[in-house]
């Protein structure tokens, strides 16, 4: 018994000095550290092996990509945080598609207009879903299944199947690959993406808000008695999943000048691998968008190489899916059963 | 009234059975010829898939876990049977039915092994496997290959007299009929209601959600025969529309999402009052778009109904 008592003092004593694997464990979970450095070695390994990569267009073609992904990812981002998943993506990105093709396009409203209609539905859609989900603690899961089910209906029906509409030419230049932005030769969509990762960043880190988020996802009842109001956190971030999936959409149509039944799909899919190769998990402190934004980069690296490579777009899901396995295994373990008590 | 809210409280699937038999009736005043008993056979083979995913999508949400990757594992496994098997010759039914149950079942484990020995998040885990599936089918068939062994087309008819789907959803219901005389089943409730009190009490906690898994992915194994069945061709585009499917029956049938509540008969309600509101649909001439948006609608009301009116948990909470 004395023993054990003296290691106890002796433990709560003398300072703790954490061993060196432990140091290491915590910096590389802190920073991104493994995923700037596989992105690193997939930039090497894309310029190594095809040399006409470097050129501005197709440089500045995977950065488009990438940050349309990181753009459809955000919302996500924000919903994984506090624990919950999002599966109504697809849903807001086929309303903003429809909203910037056939009315922005098709029936010549006015970009802003078209922007607040999407802000608008997709955000009620989306605060819709986080209020009640919260409120009669329902799965987010499968409300955010049912509702995406019924936008991507909707959405059809209203548009009456017409694909053939494009997003106006004003809309369309802001993610043009040759686009300028005030004479420098950069497409806006660029800097869109960039301004938003660094307004999340400093929502995340430096504001009471963004606390109140990580408190929500790491212990919502601690949260609470901390006189957080986690239904009105769940709330905001649902409603902001619906918008900026809703104005990702209006770009991603921009981008390849129309829409189509399921244009949602694979940005839904690939923007949560996004997430979750860029190390946030349900409910954790070490998730950023930042990481998102490294994952979208990566992920779209890795297809431009196993397509490069002249594996078909089929062969690199299979390797997203080992991706995403082998990072989770990295950062998103839990703890045993026993070490739960 | 209140006695009917305790009655259906008691019952998680007593919703999802109403719901039944108020479309079943629907279905047959819009469409009298539903009531003809030669259109079962052909509609319990267009079923059959639909509640293999559902049951496919419950063991591992009872041990408080999820698989999101059985849609596209059934799908899989008709692509296997139909683009490998058969042209590899092993088309014929007492080779390829081990075959494919046995592979299915592995992956299943595979994803049980990453939620319960590594420690994934179960969401995690099978988004991970639903890539691989999803882009493994799509490799193996990117194009619809017809069957060349007709078989199977039996199983979404009819097999001599008796329906064909009767026999896969049976082998199903059979297996989780048996397990529930084992100490299997309470054990899966009792470590989906609280591993830790799970594992206290000297459950292996480990080895429940494995068979758990493995058991989701033996009856989407039966789910891809009945799929291959019913189309004669391998769908690889399928996968994404199966992926959420098994979930919705799940939680229409009152199983709760958070692990250790719910049934099997609450699935088959659950699929069968999708599968309902498709067919209504489909009868009453409504645009098929329309359908997805009633479909999504009906769902949210669904899930909304049971966690409000019919959670004996919420009551709880106000009294």
């Amino acid at each position: 018994m004395t023993t054990t008592s003296t290691v106890v003092n002796a433990r709560l004593d003398a300072p703790v000095v954490p061993s060196r694997w432990t140091k290491f464990r915590f910096f590389v979970l802190r920073l991104p550290i493994l995923q700037l450095s596989v992105l690193l070695a997939l930039i090497l390994w894309l310029v190594i092996s095809i040399p006409a990569f470097v050129n501005r267009l197709s440089i500045v073609s995977v950065l488009i990509l990438a940050a349309l992904l990181a753009l459809a990812a955000l919302g996500q981002t924000f919903v994984v945080l506090i624990g919950g998943l999002d599966l109504a993506i697809p849903g807001y990105i086929i309303v903003g598609a429809f909203i910037s093709s056939n009315l922005a396009g098709g029936a010549g409203w006015p970009i802003p207009l078209a922007l607040l209609m999407t802000v608008v539905i997709c955000g009620l859609v989306g605060a819709f879903v986080g209020f009640v989900s919260h409120r009669y603690n329902v799965q987010p899961l499968v409300l955010t299944l049912g509702i995406n089910a019924a936008l991507v209906g909707g959405t059809l029906f209203v548009a009456k199947a017409n694909f053939t509409s494009a997003p106006p030419d004003a809309l369309r230049a802001l993610t043009a690959i040759n686009g300028t932005t005030f004479g420098l030769p950069i497409p806006p969509i660029l800097l869109i993406v960039l301004a938003a990762v660094v307004l999340v960043w400093l929502f995340l880190t430096r504001t009471a808000s963004g606390r109140r988020l990580y408190a929500t996802g790491t212990n919502a009842r601690a949260a609470e008695l901390t006189r957080v109001h986690t239904g009105k956190v769940w709330t905001l971030t649902f409603a902001t999943s619906g918008i900026t999936a809703g104005i990702a959409g209006m770009f991603i149509a921009s981008f390849s000048a129309g829409w189509s039944a399921n244009i949602g799909e694979p940005y839904f899919f690939t923007g949560l691998a996004a997430v979750l190769l860029g190390g946030t998990t349900f409910g954790s402190i070490h998730g950023s968008y930042t990481r998102t934004v490294l994952g979208a980069l990566i992920l779209t690296l890795l297809s431009t190489i196993v397509l490069s490579v002249g594996m078909s777009e089929s062969e690199s899901r299979i390797i997203y899916g080992f991706v995403v396995i082998a990072a989770a295994f990295l950062y998103g373990r839990e703890r045993h059963v026993r070490n739960r008590f | 009234m209140n006695r009917i809210f305790a009655f259906l409280q008691q019952r998680p699937y007593a919703f999802a059975l109403l719901l039944c038999i108020v479309l079943l009736a629907l279905n047959i005043i819009v469409s009298p010829s539903f009531a003809n008993p030669t259109r079962w056979p052909a509609i319990l083979g267009t079923f059959a898939p639909f509640a293999l995913v559902g049951f496919a999508s419950t063991p591992s949400v009872l041990s408080g876990g999820m698989d999101i990757s059985v849609g596209p594992l059934t799908t899989f496994i008709s692509v296997i049977f139909i683009a490998v098997l058969m042209p590899a010759g092993l088309g014929s039914w007492y080779f390829s039915v081990p075959i494919l149950l046995i592979l299915a079942t592995i992956v299943g484990m595979i994803n049980g092994i990453l939620v319960a020995v590594v420690r994934l998040h179960p969401v995690v885990a099978t988004v991970g496997m639903l890539f691989i599936l999803i882009g493994l089918s799509q490799t193996i068939a990117p194009n619809p290959v017809q069957a060349a062994d007709r078989w199977s087309a039996g199983l979404a008819r009819t097999l001599g007299f008796i329906p064909g789907a009767l026999l896969t959803i049976g082998a199903a219901a059979l297996i989780w009929f048996l397990l529930r005389r084992t100490a299997f089943v309470s054990n899966l409730l009792a470590t989906g209601d609280s591993d830790q009190s799970a594992f206290g009490s000297g459950v292996n906690v480990t080895a429940v959600r494995i068979l758990a898994y493995g058991l989701g992915g033996l009856f989407a194994g039966i789910g891809g025969i009945a799929l291959a069945a019913l189309l004669q061709s391998s769908e690889s585009a399928l996968a994404t529309t199966y992926a959420l499917l098994g979930l919705a029956a799940v939680v229409l049938g009152g199983t709760s999402l958070l692990g250790g509540r719910g049934s099997m008969l609450g699935t088959l309600f659950g699929a069968f009052a999708i599968y309902l509101i498709q067919q209504l649909l489909t009868a009453g001439g409504v645009q098929s778009n329309l359908i997805q948006f009633a479909y999504g609608i009906v769902l949210v009301v669904g899930v909304l109904v049971s966690a409000t009116l019919l959670s004996a948990r919420q009551r709880g909470k106000v009294q």
